[in-house]
Order: structure tokens, then C-alpha cells, then sequence
């Protein structure tokens, strides 16, 4: 049974082809440009879908992307929309949410439940005995939800863009149009957005047989697309509005985040159901449904249909289903159809009865509409029944009245009231560059919602050439009501529906009113009401009348709940967009990649944890410690924060944030250099070197090298110093050339004189290594006598390449991470948030003498003065015996005594230096002694006992930092 | 099929009992004026009538009840901390929990669904093993577990997080649990509302009236009221009402936000949180996904949404669970919440006489609800701070002294 | 995304920045109340605030007064305007 009509005259479709697809394995047919809805609708399959709870036969309702209970899945989708989603050749669906298939859902009883299952009934049952709630949950949460997931779905890429406009128009309706092309007449570029896949709006379904909107339509499109100056984008959802006009253009095929000078929302209204026993079911639509799915899709919406009205648009789609064939057995109206305009006596004219002051008592039939019940209202909304009248039809259209699609203006700060006059929510107060046009403005007719379009794109051109807008938002809204406000009748059998997303009866409104929840957001917490996907969008309305009656107040006095991105749910893959990731790789990549090494994450940073095979982890790294310790080893070191820090004041900035005093640091030499934030707590180490009087090189731990000379910028802000700060992170590569071999190495490739005398520990100099020029500094992370080099990152490959070509002679060895760490942790150095914490002090880490309390100020100076008295815990060293063979010991075990947490392991690992494990440990104070035992207790339980030792473990007096081997030999 | 709900179906008049009062007007004077009528306000309301048989009590909330933090939190509840101080405390919490449903013959629909917090870094897995340690030590069920324990428990979660930063082993918290927040704060008000407790929504403090040092009397957008004590419960909102009675604190205002998808059947039973990720994520029991991510980075008093957190949070949820890709986000929304410095809450008593603070509660207020009220009236009834939240006084910061849970709570869920 | 107006470059999107909360000077010489007072207290209620921005691609500091309620960026401050002298250290060696 075909219900196609001819061809109409804005129809979407395309005759010249059909296209096949399948509903749950049966054959239908459509046209391109058809949506999955329409398509069944006009093959005569008026059971689109179930509803959510009960599982009840569900049709057509607005065609406007709001039918939530015609959802369908397929093997890549699911939550397909059938009211906007269009056909294509070959497309597979089943319905969501329906076990055993849409004809033959097994949950279709549920119905007959529904007195159980009154509103709320789950916060009131299934908790007791409690040993029952996980089966009860499980049954609850296989009921609930929607859409299935197929796991087997990978992430789709796709792209998001920036677009700017001066004028954002949405909704490309009559004054969406209007708007867009007066804007961009005054010289604005205009980006004109509307869902839908063509521009018209209601123009091309609410206004098809409307000599008047014959040559408006012709005129704005015709003008729209010949101009320059304005940007369509159709099929496009303005997804929200955020901060500062800033509103993601969601398109089928990416979002478009678009900074927009000024906005119009002329994104119309949404039509709101009728509430009355059966209103749900199939054949019950909206009246802008029927005319959408009449002009776009050119299908009868039903052979006989009872329409019920309450405005003037209702008349005009009574008229345009006459048009489109279908016979009018009744018209209720809600109130006077003598107030309206002649639109009711054209249609009495054609022999349409019409019933003033009726409202629907109930809807029949059980897979569809079969006939409707209609009754005068008497007062109070209550309907006599004795006066009641029944009619054969199997279609029921509603046009009892509207809800603003106002959501962009509520998140863009505007205010919104209800127009007792038109009955409908309208907006009072928008924030400056924010302007509603049209019908979500509250103006009705044609002629007006250009005039109100023209005046929102004079208000948003004169924002934008500076001016005071002047327009009048309330010159041209309409005088007389649009919407009823009450258009709902009790039934004493209820399946009266409010919500259609969530199955909630009136009832259960008033239930939830009843047990207390009685504002908006209390009865829309317990109810769920407005909470399903389509947000509420045919709910939140109703639901704010039935609470307003219930409470005896006004719809302002009862409020709205506020309207959330997103207008329309968007897909996780299109909010992610692209997928980008830092990766930061030294300029030595390469070379660790060809000499092996495995690499780890620190940071953004891919550094070498070691270098050789994972199966020889262990081997390689004691390998790399004996290479430094007898040897020599290179470490690539370029994750370091690097700062230069020049000017007449760059003594006095340093000494004012460093722990440790920096003024009197002496040319060519360096200087450990510690910083607390102001509550004391160590936040970064490194090096200060000074080349000059006025000229600083500092150098700061991996992961705070940003942060370090961001803090140094600000410092030399706020105390007006004379300094000039270069990061020099990424343009300089570094290597420590560690061992008693380095100085014969490094000797072979520079000028410089790298004597005890004349370069000595912890000097820093200038001078060229290989031919590159260089910084070279002599530090003692490691121990050993070595050499950080510091060259520009174009250099740093050939350099490091000459290192390990002429240190083979010396068993030159690579090292990474981990042998770093072992290494620092034989001489007793902490790694800043590994051995110290969120709240670990310069004196808890065993290290007074970094902190030069004399100095007159430093950032955290007067916090420490407060606090080192008062250091509670301290990081000590600990050893196990040589053959210690217990459990093994891992970082941030506890440290256990007289039962209770006493501390935690810092650092523990094997050096292959000593030949046991040792490791650091912050510990409260009285535990803390030489010799004294440190009982840790492993994760399973046991308690080793360690013994307490001084640090460094290895070199106490640090004479390996002098230790060379060709000096050595030479005695 | 429960027995209540054949009640229902046998007698369809039944009408069930108000849950709270109709409003009624304020009365002149109460022995103690809670501001808040959030899940702690109203759980401080329930014990203090419950424990303490104390009921001339008013809680004044300005907006609607659980309409705050209560009502906009992802109602995630674990007791997985760093601290002693922090797991005892939130330990106790959740074992009232587990009880609430059957306390107040209302379902939370408290969920025990475990609560991974996955490590993707080597100092993480170091946390990691220090919180289970802690945790441990105090008979709470935590471990460090490897790859292949969340890929039996998850097998649908991409443990390679798409070949960056890969999953390397996480904390399992086997208690960890939802429940229906708005459930939690009706079940208190409408417990403390039986106990003869007043509830007024809709009633915003303007002032508190203080005379040498202690607490006399609240102003209030109904009128004014006397009292001897006020116990403020108003995460989120705290530095408004201490800036009435002068008293500075080191709480800072930050966006959090959230969002769910539409719902879809069951795939995710267990919690997942990732630090690294800057992200979590629950199905809740209707069948939505609930994701959050870290605050807001900068001090804001608003609850607006920001495009930019949903994009990072799509970005970064794709990694674990590409195939959610084709689900679609619903709804996104914001609380305002308290930062402490240390990430540990300001409990107990201040220096005025007759003024109890609950703040503090940064993006975990929700899993204290229960002890926080208990505390909390206690601490009231007594005028001495309850022994559990003696750590989290206010006076800490003036003697410098922190509560160390920043490593466990700046990913907070 | 919150744009924020930089006095020289114009507005620039809220990505660019690095929050840096809130100006304070630290009480040079004050007790040790007003100190902890000063490490720790922050102005917590709404109201004009006045902030430290970073912008990373230009590396520069600005400090704006901003209305915390609003989130509205009322005016830039330069910053010889909070400028305070270190207390005297040695002079510059």
C-alpha cells in the first residue's frame, strides 16, 4: 500500500531512481533522498520502532531529527536517527532496543506492567535483601539503554576545521535567510547554517500553497546563493555555544569550530505534542511532521486523519493535507476557531467539521490509529465525556502549540519568559551580539519574520561597526496565541505520554510532583523527563505545564531546566577530530635507534632506557654502569631544560629563586642550583654556570624545563629586572661524556685546556669540540670525571658520531636512563619527584646545605625558616647484604615499624658498582640513624630489614670526580 | 518481582509519602542552621536528628536539593587514597554506603563495579604501588595489577591506548562503586525530613551575623534567623559564605566537567580512570557513558560548558575504547569546585565560635558524602572536631602543615 | 574557546595561555601568620581578580584584572604597575 504522492512541488527526492534497503530482512524501497522514515512511511510500514520502557508500537512524530523512538543499528552504527538519516542502496538495518525483532518484540508485554513500574519504582525496590540487587541491577541495566556496541569498531579519523564569520545565522528558514542576506547586503560575511540538507526551512513545508511565500521563497534563495559574501552550510548542526561566540558547525563530515562576530538564531521552534491517552501511538504526529514528510518526502501522511488544533499553523496544515488528498473526518480545537483568522471557515467550506473547545479524550487502535475520541473541554481542562464523539480515522495530527528551539540562546547567556499572549517561551534579555529572529522570537507571520530578520542583521551590522544596536526584538511578534496551555487530558487509563524518549506518563508527573519533587529539576532528576536523547525537545514544555498547574503557578514562577550542548548528540569520532600526539625526539635519535637502544616515555620525550636486547635488560645496564665507572660512557642528555640567562640583573634574579646563592658564583664556574615553590616543597634541580658578569647558562630537570623558564620570565616581571631570558631547550643537544677516560677523549678534539688547574670540577667553558662550538661543563651526576657538552642540535649527530668513533679506543659505551639512575643513586642523589614528593623540603631531603637561609629573599625562603625545625622526615640511604636473597624490593614499598607506616622506599636498585641493592628511603626522624634498621615490607607481607647507611654509597669524598686514567697511568 | 511494586499494581490509587516538606515558612530561631542542602548538608541534617536526636535544625539551600556538586558529580565512590589520614577516612565512608539503601529503604543503586586507575608511565606505576601499599596496610582491598588482569577484566579496552603511552599495569580498587547520586541526597533529606528536620529550597544566605568571635544568626533572601551554630556544607561554592564571617581560606574556585553519551546496553562494568589520560569513564545503569576529565585550568565561578574539554576528552577515550567512537555525546555540563592546595578537604572547626566548615571537597566530595555528614555533626553537636577529619582542619595551612594527597586525588575520580 | 586580549597582539584564544593565578606579593619581613597566610589563602569568591597569563608563542607574561563570575577580562595591567622591589641582596657581583 503505497502512500507516494505525485511529485510536490519543493519534494527532495529524486524520481529518477529507487533505492533498495532492508529493514530487519524485509525489502523496502525509496527514493534518493528519502530518509529511512519516510520511505517505510510510504511503503505502508507505520511501525517504525518501540518505545524505551514499555516497548510500545512507534511511529512518525516530527520528522526533525526528535523521533527517538524510530532508532535503528547496523553493523557500523547505531542511535540511527530514521527521521533524518537518509536511504541508501543496499543499507541494512535493525531496530535498537527491541529483543526478538521490531514485529515481534518479546518485551512488548512491559506495557502491562506499567502500574508496577510507576515513576520511580526503581529507587524503591530491588535494594532489599541486599544480595538480590546485583541480579536485579544486571536485568535493570540489560533493559535499559538503547543502541548496542559493536567492540569491533575502530576509531574514524576525520578532520576538524576553523571557520570565521561575522554574522552566524542558524536556521536557514524564512528569517534565517532573510537575515543572512540583509547581513551580508551591509557588507558581512555571513555563514548561513541549517540542518536540514536543503535551506527553505518552513517556508517549504508550512507555507507550500502560500501565494505570498511563493516569491519570497524565489527571491531569498535566488539572492542567497548569487552572494558573495554568504557561506551555506546545510546538514550542519550549530553543536552549542561556548565563550566568546565560539560554536562548532557539526557537519556530516567533520566539525567546523567557527568564531562568529555576531549570531542569529532563527532556528525556529520545535512543535509539542498533545497529551491523551494513546498519544503515542503510530499515526499520532505533529501537525509540521505531516506537512514535512508531505513537501519533502511527498507522502500521505494517513488516508483519514482528525487534526487538533490550537493555532493558526494548525488550519494550514489542515489545508495542506487536503491538498495532499487526505480526508479530514474532524477538526478539534483546543478554543475558538472563531478567533483565528478565516483560515477555519476555508476549511469548514470544504465540508470539514469543526469542534470548538474539544481537546482528543483518547486515541484507538493497538498497532496504529484506528479512530480518535474527542470531548468538549468544561473547565479545568477536564473533558465532558457525555458529550464525546468518536471518529474512524488512522492518522491524529497535533497542532496545539510550540516550544522556542532555543537552546543556543539560553548557553549564550540569554534570558528567556513565557509570553502569556502567545503562550510560549520567548526570549527577554540576549547578551550584546546575540539576536533571535523569527518564530523562536515569537513572530509568526511571513511578512513579520522578514521584518524581525531584517532588524536582528541591522542590530548585529551595527555591533560590528561599533554602534548601538537600536532594533526593536518585540516590534514584530505576534499578538495572539499560538500555543495552549494545557493542550493534555487525564485518562483513567492513562498511556497519556509526555516524554516519548523515556516513556513517562502523565501520571508520573504528577506522582513525582506528589512525592515532593516538585520544581523542574527535582521532577526531571526522579521522573527522567527530558533526559532520553532527544533531551526533552517534545517533553520539557508539557512537563513544565503539568508541574505549573500542579503548583498553582506560572510558567516563569516554575522555571525551565537549562538546555545543554549539545543540540543534537554528536559522535565521540567527530569531537576528537584528528588524532595528534607530541612525540619529541632528540636530535641523537637516530643514533640511539642504530646502536640499539630500547626507548622509554619521559614526558613527550623518547629517551633511551637502555641499550641491547629486552632478554639482556639487567646485563646491558650493569654493562653501561661499569663502562662509566672504569671507562667511559656517553649519555645523551638533551632533554635537559637549557636557559641562558643575560643582563646587569641576571645574578640577583637567580639568587632570588634558587635555594642556594647564586651572586657570588665565579666566572667559568657552576653551581647546583634548587628551587622550592612558596610553601617550601622542592619543585626542580639543575645547574647554574656563569660565563660572564651579566651572563648565566642554567639548567633545569626534563620535565620542568618549560615551567622553569616561565617562572624565571615571571620573576623578572614582577621584580622589574633587567634580564633577558632565552630558551634554549631545543635548539642546543647535550652529552655527558662520563668515565676516567673522558678528559683523554675529549683532550684528542679541543683546544681548550682541560687541566685540574684550568678546567676543575664544576668549571664551565666555551670552546669548540670537533670543530663545534660548545659548552662544556664538568658535573658530578653520574660520579665520575666527566663532561657535559652542550652544541647546537645541528651538530649534535656528527659530534656524538666522532665521540663514539674515537672512544672506541676506550670502551666507549653508550648509557641510558636506567644506568643513569643507578648511577646517581650510588652517589646518593635524588631524582626530584621520584625520592622527593608533593610536600618533601630541602631538609626532608637530606640536603640543608643546598639552602642558604642568610640570603635576604628567595621564593619559599620564609617558609623553610619555618619549617626547618620542624623537618619531621628524612631521606636516608639503605643497603642490603651482598647475598641478600629475600623478596624482591621495589620503589614505594612502606617502611614498617611497631605496625605502623613509618615511611617509604624512594630508590632501590642493584648496583653493579657494590655488588648489592641499595636504595633511598623517606622515613619519619626518629627512625633515622647510621646502622639503625629499616624494616620494609614487600607487597606480600614480609618484612626485610635493611640497614641504614651513609650516602653517598659510592665515593664518599668524591675524589672520582678528579679520577683520570691517562693521568693515572702516567704516574 | 518485588513486593512494593505488586502494591502498586494491586491498589493503583496508592499515593506514595512526600519525600520532602512542602515549603513553610522559617522559623525565628534553630539550634543549628546547615547552608547547603547538598548530599552533605542533608546527610549532616540526617545524622544530627538520627545520632544526636538534635532536630531544630534548618537547611537552607538556594537553589534545589542535590542541585550542586551532589547532582553534577559522576558519582564514583572508592576509598583508594595515599594518605592514612585520607584512606581511613574515606574507607569509612564507603562502608556507610554500602548500607545507605537499606538505611533509608531507598536504592541508591550503589554498584560495586571495581575501579581501575590505569598507570601509563613508570613513575604512575610507582604511585600506583605506594597508594596499594597504604591501602593495603589498612585492610582495604587495593592491588597493582599488570596488563593481562585488565585484559581479562576490560577486554575491550585498547591497552595500547592506540600506540601511545600504553596501559603498563594499574591500581584495582575491587570496592570501588557508583551509585545514583540524586538518590544519595533524597534519601538523606527525606530521612532528615522525617526526623523532623526542616528543608527550605529556594532560600539563599545572605549574611551571617557574628558578635564577638560567635555565631548569632543567619540572613537569608526569606528573612533572618538565630542560631548559635552554622555549619556550612557548600562545595563549590564555599569562599561566598566565609567571606560573610571575614574568615580567609585557601579554597580556589575551578570548573569541573562531565558529559554522557546516549545510552547503550551494558559493554562497561568497571570504573576506569587514567591520570595520564586526563580522563574516566563508567557506564552508568541506564546505560550511559559518564566521562569526566581534570578541572578546569583556570579559577572560574560558572558553570558553562567548553567545547574544548569534550574534544579532549573524545580525543583521549578513543585511546582506551576506539570502538566508542560511534557513539554520541548527549549532554555535557560543569560544577564549580573547591581546590585546597594539598587536595585534601577544610573540615571542623574554625576560629569562630559556632561556625563548622565543610569545603574544600575539589572533585571527590561525593564518595565522602556519608562521613562528611556523620563528621561533621558530630563535630557540631560536640564542638570538637570528630578524630577523622582532625587532619583536614583548617589550621593546617597556618601551621604549614599539608595532607599529601595530591599524588592520588589531582586525577580525583 | 574563551579568547583572551592581549594589549598589543589583540585577542588570542584561551589554548595559547598558561594559567598563572593569581598576583600576589609576598609580606617581605611579616610574621609567621601573615606568611602562611600569604603562601596559602587565596581570594576565593567571585569577583575581580587580578591574574598572571602566560603566552607561550610570544613567551611573555600579562597580568589582567578579570571578573571570575562573568568571566570577563576587564583590563590589562602592565606590569611596572605591581612591580616591587627584592629585598637588598649583595649588590650584583
Amino acid at each position: 500500500m503505497s502512500c507516494r504522492l505525485p511529485i510536490q512541488p519543493f519534494e527532495w527526492l529524486d524520481r529518477h531512481q529507487r533505492v533498495r534497503f532492508t529493514l530487519e530482512g524485509r525489502g523496502f524501497e525509496g527514493y534518493p533522498g528519502d530518509c529511512v522514515s519516510s520511505a517505510l512511511w510510504a511503503s505502508g510500514q507505520r511501525l517504525l520502532g518501540r518505545s524505551f520502557k514499555y516497548h510500545r508500537p512507534r511511529g512518525l512524530l516530527s520528522l526533525a531529527n526528535h523521533d527517538i523512538n524510530a532508532l535503528y543499528e547496523n553493523a557500523d552504527d547505531t542511535h540511527i536517527r530514521g527521521d533524518v538519516t537518509p536511504i541508501s542502496a543496499g543499507l541494512q538495518l535493525s531496530a535498537t532496543n527491541t529483543p526478538g525483532g521490531l514485529w515481534h518484540d518479546r518485551m512488548r508485554w512491559l506495557g502491562r506492567l506499567s502500574p508496577m513500574l510507576r515513576v520511580g519504582f526503581y529507587y524503591k525496590a530491588f535494594h532489599s535483601p541486599r544480595r538480590l540487587f546485583p541480579f536485579w541491577e544486571g536485568v535493570i541495566r540489560r533493559a535499559a539503554g538503547l543502541g548496542k556496541v559493536n567492540t569491533a569498531w575502530r576509531r574514524q579519523v576525520t578532520p576538524k576545521w576553523y571557520t570565521h564569520c561575522e554574522v552566524l545565522v542558524i536556521g536557514a528558514g524564512p528569517a534565517g535567510m532573510q537575515a543572512a542576506l540583509h547581513a551580508a547586503e551591509g557588507g558581512a560575511r555571513v555563514i548561513l547554517v541549517d540542518e536540514n540538507p536543503h535551506i527553505g526551512g518552513s517556508l517549504d513545508y508550512a507555507w507550500v500553497h502560500d501565494s505570498e511565500a511563493a516569491s519570497i521563497r524565489v527571491q531569498l534563495k535566488q539572492a542567497i546563493k548569487a552572494h558573495p559574501g554568504i557561506q551555506v552550510m546545510t546538514g550542519t548542526v550549530a553543536g552549542g555555544w561556548y565563550a566568546d561566540q565560539w560554536i562548532p558547525l557539526c557537519t556530516p563530515d567533520g566539525i567546523a569550530k567557527t568564531r562568529a562576530g555576531t549570531m542569529i538564531v532563527a532556528s525556529g521552534l520545535l512543535e509539542q505534542p498533545a497529551v491523551f491517552h494513546n498519544n503515542d501511538l503510530p499515526g499520532v504526529m505533529l501537525a509540521s511532521g505531516a506537512q514535512r514528510l508531505v513537501a519533502r518526502y511527498a507522502v500521505q501522511p494517513c488516508r483519514r486523519a482528525l487534526l487538533l488544533v490550537a493555532n493558526d499553523e494548525g488550519y494550514r496544515a489542515a489545508l495542506d493535507m487536503v491538498a495532499a488528498g487526505v480526508e479530514l473526518v474532524a477538526v478539534a480545537d483546543l478554543g475558538d476557531p472563531d478567533a483565528r483568522s478565516a483560515l477555519a471557515d476555508e476549511l469548514r467550506s470544504e465540508g470539514v467539521p469543526v469542534f470548538a473547545r474539544h481537546m482528543i479524550h483518547e486515541a484507538e487502535g493497538s498497532d496504529g490509529v484506528t479512530g480518535a475520541v474527542i470531548a468538549p473541554r468544561i473547565a479545568d481542562g477536564q473533558l465532558d465525556l457525555s458529550a464525546s464523539r468518536r471518529f474512524a480515522c488512522d492518522g491524529i495530527l497535533m497542532s496545539v502549540g510550540w516550544a522556542p528551539a532555543a537552546h543556543l540562546l539560553y548557553q549564550a547567556g540569554g534570558k528567556l519568559g513565557y509570553d502569556e499572549r502567545i503562550g510560549q517561551i520567548v526570549p527577554r534579555e540576549l547578551p550584546d551580539g546575540v539576536y533571535a529572529a523569527g518564530r523562536v522570537n515569537g513572530v509568526f507571520a511571513l511578512a513579520d519574520q522578514l521584518q524581525d530578520a531584517r532588524r536582528a542583521a541591522a542590530d548585529a551590522l551595527a555591533v560590528l561597526a561599533g554602534h548601538t544596536p537600536k532594533g526593536d526584538p518585540l516590534r514584530w511578534r505576534s499578538r495572539d496565541c499560538h500555543s495552549a496551555d494545557w493542550p493534555i487530558a487525564e485518562h483513567p487509563k492513562g498511556k497519556n505520554f509526555v516524554d516519548m524518549d523515556e516513556d513517562l506518563q502523565l501520571r508520573d508527573l504528577l506522582d513525582a510532583a506528589a512525592e515532593g519533587f516538585d520544581n523542574i529539576e527535582l521532577i526531571k532528576r526522579f521522573s527522567t523527563v527530558g533526559m532520553g536523547p532527544s533531551q526533552g525537545k517534545h517533553a520539557n514544555m508539557n512537563a513544565i505545564r503539568v508541574l505549573a498547574r500542579t503548583l498553582g503557578q506560572t510558567i516563569d514562577q516554575t522555571g525551565s531546566t537549562t538546555a545543554r550542548p549539545f543540540y543534537h548528540p554528536q559522535r565521540l569520532d567527530h569531537l576528537a577530530g584528528r588524532r595528534f600526539r607530541v612525540h619529541q625526539r632528540s636530535a641523537l635519535h637516530e643514533q640511539h635507534v642504530a646502536a640499539g637502544a630500547m626507548f622509554m616515555e619521559a614526558g613527550h620525550w623518547q629517551r633511551p632506557d637502555y641499550y641491547g636486547s629486552p632478554a639482556e635488560r639487567e646485563d646491558q645496564i650493569r654493562a653501561e654502569v661499569r663502562a662509566v665507572r672504569n671507562g667511559l660512557g656517553i649519555i645523551d642528555v638533551s632533554t635537559l631544560g637549557k636557559i641562558e640567562v643575560l643582563g646587569p640583573d641576571a645574578a640577583r634574579l637567580l639568587d632570588a629563586v634558587y635555594t642556594m646563592r647564586m651572586t657570588n658564583v665565579k666566572q667559568g664556574m657552576t653551581r647546583y642550583a634548587l628551587s622550592v615553590d612558596e610553601t617550601g616543597v622542592i619543585v626542580d634541580d639543575g645547574i647554574v654556570g656563569r660565563l660572564g658578569a651579566d651572563r648565566f647558562y642554567v639548567t633545569t630537570t626534563t620535565s620542568h624545563a618549560a615551567a622553569s623558564y616561565r617562572q624565571l620570565g615571571r620573576y623578572t616581571a614582577e621584580w622589574g629586572l633587567n634580564v633577558r631570558i632565552l630558551n634554549r631547550t631545543g635548539q642546543l643537544a647535550a652529552m655527558n661524556l662520563a668515565g676516567p677516560h673522558s678528559r683523554r677523549l675529549l683532550a684528542t678534539l679541543t683546544d681548550l685546556d682541560l687541566s685540574e688547574d684550568a678546567f676543575p670540577y664544576l668549571g664551565i667553558r666555551e670552546a669548540e669540540v670537533a670543530g663545534i662550538p660548545a659548552r662544556l661543563m664538568r658535573v658530578g651526576f653520574v660520579g665520575e670525571l666527566g663532561y657535559e657538552i652542550h652544541v647546537p642540535y645541528t651538530c649534535a649527530a656528527e659530534l656524538w658520531q666522532r665521540l663514539m668513533a674515537d672512544g672506541d679506543d676506550y670502551g666507549i659505551r653508550p648509557f641510558g636512563v636506567e644506568a643513569q639512575r643507578r648511577l646517581r643513586l650510588e652517589k646518593g642523589h635524588i631524582i626530584v619527584g621520584q625520592d622527593s614528593d608533593g610536600l618533601t623540603t630541602p631538609y626532608e631531603a637530606g640536603m640543608p646545605w643546598s639552602v642558604h637561609l642568610k640570603k635576604p629573599f628567595f621564593v619559599g625562603r620564609q617558609t623553610l625558616e619555618v619549617l626547618q625545625p620542624r623537618t619531621a622526615r628524612q631521606l636516608v640511604g639503605f643497603a642490603l647484604p651482598t647475598n641478600y636473597t629475600g623478596p624482591e624490593l621495589c620503589e614505594c614499598l612502606l617502611v614498617i615499624a611497631d605496625g605502623n607506616i613509618r615511611g617509604r622506599v624512594t630508590s632501590v636498585s642493584y648496583s653493579p658498582t657494590l655488588g648489592h641493592l641499595i636504595g633511598l628511603a623517606m622515613i619519619d626522624k626518629p627512625l633515622a640513624g647510621i646502622d639503625q634498621p629499616l624494616p620494609i615490607r614487600t607487597t606480600d607481607g614480609r618484612i626485610v630489614e635493611a640497614r641504614q647507611v651513609a650516602t653517598p654509597f659510592y665515593d664518599p669524598e668524591g675524589l672520582r670526580q678528579r679520577a683520570d686514567l691517562q693521568l693515572a697511568e702516567a704516574v | 518481582m518485588p513486593w512494593r511494586l505488586l502494591k502498586f499494581a494491586l491498589n493503583p490509587n496508592h499515593s506514595e509519602p512526600r519525600f520532602f516538606p512542602p515549603e513553610t515558612p522559617l522559623k525565628e530561631r534553630y539550634d543549628m542552621v546547615i547552608i547547603g542542602g547538598g548530599g552533605h548538608g542533608l546527610a549532616c541534617a540526617y545524622y544530627l536528628a538520627r545520632e544526636h536526636g538534635v532536630t531544630n535544625v534548618a537547611v537552607l539551600e538556594q537553589g534545589y536539593l542535590g542541585g550542586g556538586n551532589t547532582g553534577r558529580n559522576t558519582t564514583i565512590v572508592r576509598s583508594n587514597y595515599l594518605t592514612p589520614e585520607g584512606v581511613q577516612f574515606y574507607d569509612a565512608s564507603l562502608k556507610l554506603f554500602e548500607d545507605l539503601a537499606e538505611d533509608f529503604d531507598l536504592n541508591i543503586f550503589y554498584s560495586n563495579r571495581g575501579h581501575y586507575t590505569l598507570a601509563h608511565t613508570d613513575s604512575a606505576m610507582r604511585t600506583m604501588r605506594w597508594r596499594a601499599e597504604v591501602n593495603k596496610h589498612f585492610g582495604i582491598d587495593s592491588e597493582v595489577v599488570d596488563r593481562s588482569h585488565i585484559a581479562a577484566n576490560v577486554p575491550d579496552m585498547d591497552l595500547d591506548c592506540g600506540g601511545d603511552a600504553p596501559v603498563l599495569g594499574a591500581l584495582w580498587h575491587a570496592p570501588g562503586a557508583v551509585a545514583r547520586h540524586d538518590a544519595v541526597a533524597w534519601g538523606y533529606g527525606r530521612g532528615a525530613y522525617q526526623r523532623g528536620v526542616e528543608i527550605h529550597q529556594k532560600t539563599r544566605v545572605t549574611g551571617i551575623k557574628v558578635d564577638d568571635g560567635k555565631v548569632r544568626g543567619v540572613s537569608t533572601s526569606r528573612g533572618d534567623i538565630a542560631c548559635d551554630k552554622v555549619i556550612s556544607m557548600v562545595a563549590g561554592s564555599s569562599p561566598r559564605i566565609t567571606s560573610m564571617v571575614g574568615l580567609e581560606t585557601p579554597i580556589e574556585i575551578y570548573p569541573l566537567q562531565a558529559c554522557v553519551t546516549e545510552p547503550v546496553k551494558p559493554f562497561l562494568d568497571t570504573i576506569i580512570v587514567s591520570g595520564s589520560l586526563h580522563a574516566y569513564v563508567s557506564q552508568s545503569s541506564r546505560g550511559e557513558l559518564v566521562m569526566g576529565a581534570s578541572v578546569d585550568p583556570n579559577v572560574l565561578h560558572s558553570t558553562r560548558s567548553s567545547f574544548d574539554f569534550v574534544e579532549e576528552l573524545a580525543d583521549k577515550m578513543l585511546d582506551l575504547f576506539p570502538f566508542t567512537g560511534r557513539l554520541r555525546v548527549m549532554r555535557q555540563w560543569a560544577g564549580m569546585s573547591d581546590i585546597t592546595p594539598d587536595f585534601a578537604p577544610i573540615m571542623g572547626k574554625t576560629p569562630i565560635e559556632g561556625f563548622y566548615l565543610d569545603a574544600g571537597w575539589g572533585t571527590w566530595g561525593f564518595k565522602a558524602t556519608p562521613i562528611s555528614g556523620k563528621t561533621m555533626a558530630w563535630t557540631a553537636v560536640n564542638d570538637r572536631n570528630h578524630e577523622l577529619i582532625e587532619p583536614f582542619r583548617l589550621e593546617r595551612f597556618a601551621d604549614f602543615v599539608q595532607v599529601g594527597e595530591r599524588g592520588a586525588a589531582s586525577v580525583g575520580h | 574557546m574563551k579568547l583572551i586580549p592581549l594589549p598589543d597582539l589583540g585577542p588570542r584564544p584561551r589554548s595559547e595561555f598558561d594559567y598563572g593565578g593569581e598576583l600576589r606579593r609576598p609580606p617581605m619581613g611579616a610574621d609567621t601568620a601573615l606568611w602562611a597566610a600569604y603562601v596559602f589563602n587565596r581570594q576565593g569568591a567571585p569577583g575581580l581578580l587580578r591574574e598572571w597569563w602566560y603566552h607561550r608563542p610570544t613567551g611573555a607574561w600579562y597580568l589582567f584584572e578579570r571578573d571570575t563570575l562573568a568571566d570577563r577580562f576587564i583590563r590589562h595591567i602592565p606590569v611596572q604597575d605591581i612591580q616591587y622591589e627584592l629585598p637588598s641582596a649583595d649588590p650584583a657581583v
